[in-house]
């Protein structure tokens, strides 16, 4: 297959599973289901050759890869796709992630589910088009139509207060990302409206240092105007503190599959955002404002920890997690420096997994029990002595729990300490109040396992059947996956270096 | 002389064809008083009549801009292009009425002469080339429309919302009349390039006479497209007005406003003088206020039609901002919002007109579950809902982004940014509807006669352009790239 194509088909194979699913009849639902699957499994081993064929040593986009067709050629928009180190984890995690999500959803999803399958695989292939994109229209094209299958996805398929959280969703993300547009379009026009005026490559690389605009009559430096429109646009996706306060509700909200493609694949793209076009295109902003970013890491993983111990709903509970692990992100890349930077990506493949088995977890327990509380709101016990009732759920848990919290051994730990050991260089008063927030991670999950796993056995607990065949396949990979990078990450560490260290240098030089 | 005139008639086929149908309409109505004849040969002939005058104007659109009758109407691109749109619209809203149920049987027929009769109006409005057909073109416009705001006789608020269009429509016409005698008084020529040629000639003092009158003159076309604060009328006579009616008024009179102010600000303005800077102030605050009133007050509405009335005010507001540049790249981006306002607004009208009809009242609480009923035009709502808040790739977006676009190849980053964050108001509101529709249960299983197979594929065919002008705009951003403006 000649590399041209091979990214347009993985952008374009969940499309002709969506094809397919709308063309089959609405009572066939195995068959649109297998269908889905395979169709999902064709984009992983597709995504598989990606992998294999990439050249770990080529920093910045490969070029063996790369995809450009004029698309509307009046104003400079191109077909653009391409992959270097950063993009590459978080596509192979977005094709496993959406892969076991089809399993999952296999026996959760009982209501329109010709609907639900459709919606899911154009969810995948939007992910795909943030993730590839080098144009930065197209980029937006996909960063605002993932908006309408989530809504969806959310808000119909959700739990009991789904029509809040799917709109409150759609609006934070939207207000985030029209900020991001009026950058798009004055950078267009900055850089005089030419044939590189939308390519993300051409962008980069700190050319608007001494811009400046004006407006309502104040004279502003555009660099960092623009950077702090940008950050907002994907600080929100992150979520970063203040702009969290969707994700609860989003996930609490959502179906099991939904939440993990949201934990798992949709928060990277808002640090994927930073790495591929905030840091690199305003370079000297992102060094200016480094120390703030890092404050609000920090915030991130402390008050995300705080919130998360409080909480008595064990899906809100992980939510709260993944806002707190998120921060750890951020602070990799407040750092700027290399390990930092390599860190950051690496949370961001090693959240995605981890945080997929807990999400998992929960929906596989919701399943059985129809509630997720640890303690009920009239003060009994929601579980209980799980650990007897159900042994293999428990040490399925145990490992994505121990992978969340960053236990050495466990994929978790090597990108937490590659984040410290980057983010001390700089920062080391965030740095001890950091390690902190790693204290609080290790108490909530302990605390939230020993009430729900542990003491007596909760008589409705006896009454739940241990995993499924099915729920243990799709468990499985996850498991190898938070086992096997925590033992040796190279693999993943090997295909971003030559990128990030790329994008440090760039940074360095600011 | 005369030779000259009748030279000149061959560019004015459209609008001589639609004074033709007119005409012929009222014989028709007149010769037949069987109902159900009467019905199909009006039909047949709108069609005919209509389809002629698109072709025409097709026709019209390749040939360079020229003007005619003296001077006082110019036909180039630009106009040409606006009036297509102009006549799809009312195309649209003709086949609205023809199964409508919000409009008597016996009043179809008034209906679409009335139509074609302010259309007509309207286009004299987009070719005007001096202060008196603009005038003209205004009161034909306006004159007609007040009947059919109060077409419904026997029903309490279409009476009103004919009585309150009158009264605001006469007021304002009164006031912008009043600035259209100003300026002849200080210019002394009512042909716009003689005025623009006089204007470059006055000194500071006579500029600031003049000023006022191009602010009064406003007022009346700021009427016509309801801007704010001269939009007070629009959300009464849309709720009053039969559905058809409102989906006419939202398409027609506003483009055909939009279209003269194009024009008068591209002839007046294009020349760096106080005059310029003042009309750019205006233009500026204007459209701000225009759209932010506009969706700010939609968020709180009961009823799709005020709803969708409080939108269109704020589209217009968006159009607004694309006139502050002045220039090519500005009439462009509202030329392509104008065709996609079109479409997204007859969708919209559409489906809420025929949900209307099923349970006499258009509440957003008639939309709930509708997704299970009738999934397909649930999902040509969401899309019309989808693109009118600018999401890619529709049509909205790019018609959006297009104003962006030339707002900042100016440098006006504070419009562009009001602009979006009134897209993320807008976002609210939209949403009730694709909310009620696809989130909630159905509420019951009652089928709606008006979705038939027919009416279906209408509103279908309706939806492609907003589909597909959200991927392949290149070709109609040709087209509105294509339709300059022809000054003489």
């Amino acid at each position: 297959m000649h590399g041209l194509d091979l990214l347009s088909w993985i952008l374009w194979m969940p499309i002709i599973g969506v094809l397919g699913v709308l063309l089959m009849p609405k009572e066939n639902t195995t068959a649109m289901k297998t269908w889905a699957l395979i169709n999902t499994i064709i984009t992983f081993a597709l995504t598989l050759v990606l992998y294999a064929k990439f050249d770990t040593t080529v920093s910045g986009m490969q070029q063996a890869f790369n995809v450009k067709v004029p698309w509307i050629p009046q104003f400079h928009i191109y077909y653009a796709l391409g992959v270097d180190g950063i993009s590459l984890p978080m596509i192979l995690l977005t094709s496993l992630l959406f892969m076991l999500c089809i399993l999952s959803s296999w026996t959760q999803i009982k209501k329109s589910i010709k609907a639900y399958f459709a919606l899911l695989l154009l969810l995948q292939s939007t992910v795909f088009g943030v993730f590839m994109s080098m144009d930065f229209f197209l980029f937006y094209v996909y960063w605002e139509v993932m908006l309408i299958p989530m809504f969806f996805l959310i808000g119909v398929w959700g739990g009991e207060n789904r029509e809040y959280a799917a709109v409150k969703f759609f609006l934070y993300t939207f207000v985030g990302s029209l900020l991001m547009l009026v950058g798009i379009v004055a950078l267009y026009f900055v850089t005089g409206q030419t044939d590189g005026s939308f390519d993300i490559l051409a962008l980069s690389g700190g050319k608007f240092t001494t811009q400046t605009l004006t407006m309502f009559g104040q004279t502003l430096s555009f660099s960092k105007l623009f950077f702090i429109f940008m950050f907002i646009g994907f600080a929100v996706k992150v979520p970063v503190f203040p702009f969290h306060t969707w994700l609860p509700h989003a996930h609490v909200q959502a179906p099991t599959a939904i939440s993990v493609i949201l934990a798992g694949v949709l928060l990277k793209m808002g640090t994927y955002g930073f790495l591929r076009i905030a840091f690199p295109i305003f370079p000297d902003s992102a060094k200016y404002f480094a120390t703030a970013i890092a404050w609000l890491g920090l915030i991130n993983v402390v008050y995300g920890a705080l919130c998360a111990m409080a909480q008595t709903d064990v899906k809100k509970l992980i939510a709260y997690s993944s806002v707190s692990h998120m921060g750890f992100v951020m602070l990799g890349l407040a750092a700027m420096t290399v390990q930092g930077m390599n860190g950051a990506v690496l949370q961001m493949f090693n959240h995605g997994t981890s945080t997929a088995m807990m999400f998992f977890m929960i929906g596989i327990i919701y399943e059985r029990s129809h509630h997720r509380w640890i303690v009920k709101p009239d003060g009994s016990r929601g579980y209980g002595g799980l650990y007897t009732a159900l042994p293999m759920y428990s040490i399925i848990f145990i490992i994505g729990m121990f992978a969340s919290m960053g236990l050495p051994g466990m994929s978790g730990f090597i990108s937490e300490a590659l984040i410290f050991l980057g983010i001390y260089q700089r920062f080391s008063t965030i740095t001890v109040l950091a390690l902190f927030g790693l204290l609080i991670g290790a108490a909530y999950l302990l605390w939230m396992f020993k009430r729900m796993f542990f003491g007596e056995v909760n008589p409705e607990v006896k009454e739940y059947s241990d995993m499924t065949k099915l729920e243990v396949l799709y468990m499985a990979p996850l498991c190898i996956a938070v086992i096997l990078f925590g033992i040796w990450p190279s693999p993943i560490l090997n295909m971003m270096k030559a990128s990030v260290g790329q994008l440090v240098s760039l940074l360095a030089t600011f | 002389m005369y030779l000259n005139y009748l030279a000149n008639v061959g560019r004015y086929i459209p609008e001589l064809l639609l004074v033709v149908l007119m005409v012929g309409l009222i014989l028709i109505e007149a010769t037949y008083s069987n109902d159900e004849k009467n019905k199909k040969y009006i039909f047949i002939a709108t069609c005919i009549g209509l389809v002629a005058t698109l072709a025409a104007l097709i026709a019209n659109f390749s040939a360079k801009g020229e003007a005619i009758f003296s001077n006082s109407m110019i036909i180039d691109p630009f106009s040409t292009v606006m009036k297509m749109i102009m006549v799809i619209g009312t195309f649209g809203a003709f086949y609205l009425s023809s199964f409508s149920k919000d409009i008597y049987e016996s009043l179809k027929t008034e209906f679409i002469i009335l139509a074609v009769g302010v259309l007509i109006g309207g286009m004299i409005l987009a070719s005007a080339n001096n202060m008196l057909m603009i005038y003209l073109g205004i009161e034909t416009l306006s004159i007609l429309s007040y009947v059919m705001a109060s077409l419904k006789k026997n029903d309490e608020r279409s009476s009103e919302a004919g009585l309150k269009y009158a009264l605001y429509g006469g007021v304002s016409s009164g006031i912008a009349l009043f600035g259209l005698s100003h300026m002849f008084g200080v210019l002394g020529t009512i042909q716009f390039a003689g005025m623009a040629e006089m204007i470059t000639k006055l000194d500071k003092a006579q500029i600031m006479i003049l000023m006022p009158s191009f602010i009064l003159f406003f007022v009346g076309i700021g009427y016509k497209i309801a801007s704010v604060p001269f939009h007070m009328w629009a959300p009464d006579v849309y709720e009053g007005s039969p559905t058809p009616v409102t989906t006419f008024f939202a398409v027609v009179p506003k483009l055909a406003g939009i279209s003269a102010l194009v024009r008068v600000t591209m002839i007046f303005f294009t020349v760096q003088s106080p005059l310029r800077v003042g009309w750019i102030g205006l233009m500026m605050v204007m459209a701000a206020l225009t759209m932010t009133v506009g969706n700010v007050s939609a968020i709180n509405q009961k009823s799709v039609k005020r709803m969708l009335a409080y939108s269109s005010i704020s589209h217009a507001g968006i159009m607004m901002a694309g006139l502050v540049l002045i220039n090519q790249i500005g009439v462009r981006a509202v030329v392509f919002y104008g065709i996609t306002y079109v479409f997204m607004t007859l969708v919209a009208f559409y489906i809420t007109s025929i949900v209307q009809d099923k349970y006499g009242n258009d509440h957003f609480d008639r939309f709930q579950g509708l997704a299970y009923r009738y999934p397909f035009m649930a999902v040509m709502m969401t899309v019309t809902m989808f693109s009118l808040i600018g999401l890619p790739p529709l049509a909205g977006f790019v018609a959006k982004w297009n104003i962006i676009n030339a707002l900042l190849s100016s440098r006006y980053y504070s419009l562009a940014i009001i602009l979006v964050l009134n897209s993320a108001v807008s976002a609210f509101y939209y949403l009730k509807i694709v909310r009620l529709m696809t989130l909630k249960t159905q509420e019951s299983n009652e089928t709606i006669e008006g979705f038939g197979f027919l009416n279906q594929l209408v509103v279908v065919a309706l939806t492609a352009p907003v589909f597909v002008l959200g991927i392949f705009w290149e070709s109609v951003m040709g087209l509105a790239e294509g339709a300059k403006i022809f000054i003489k």
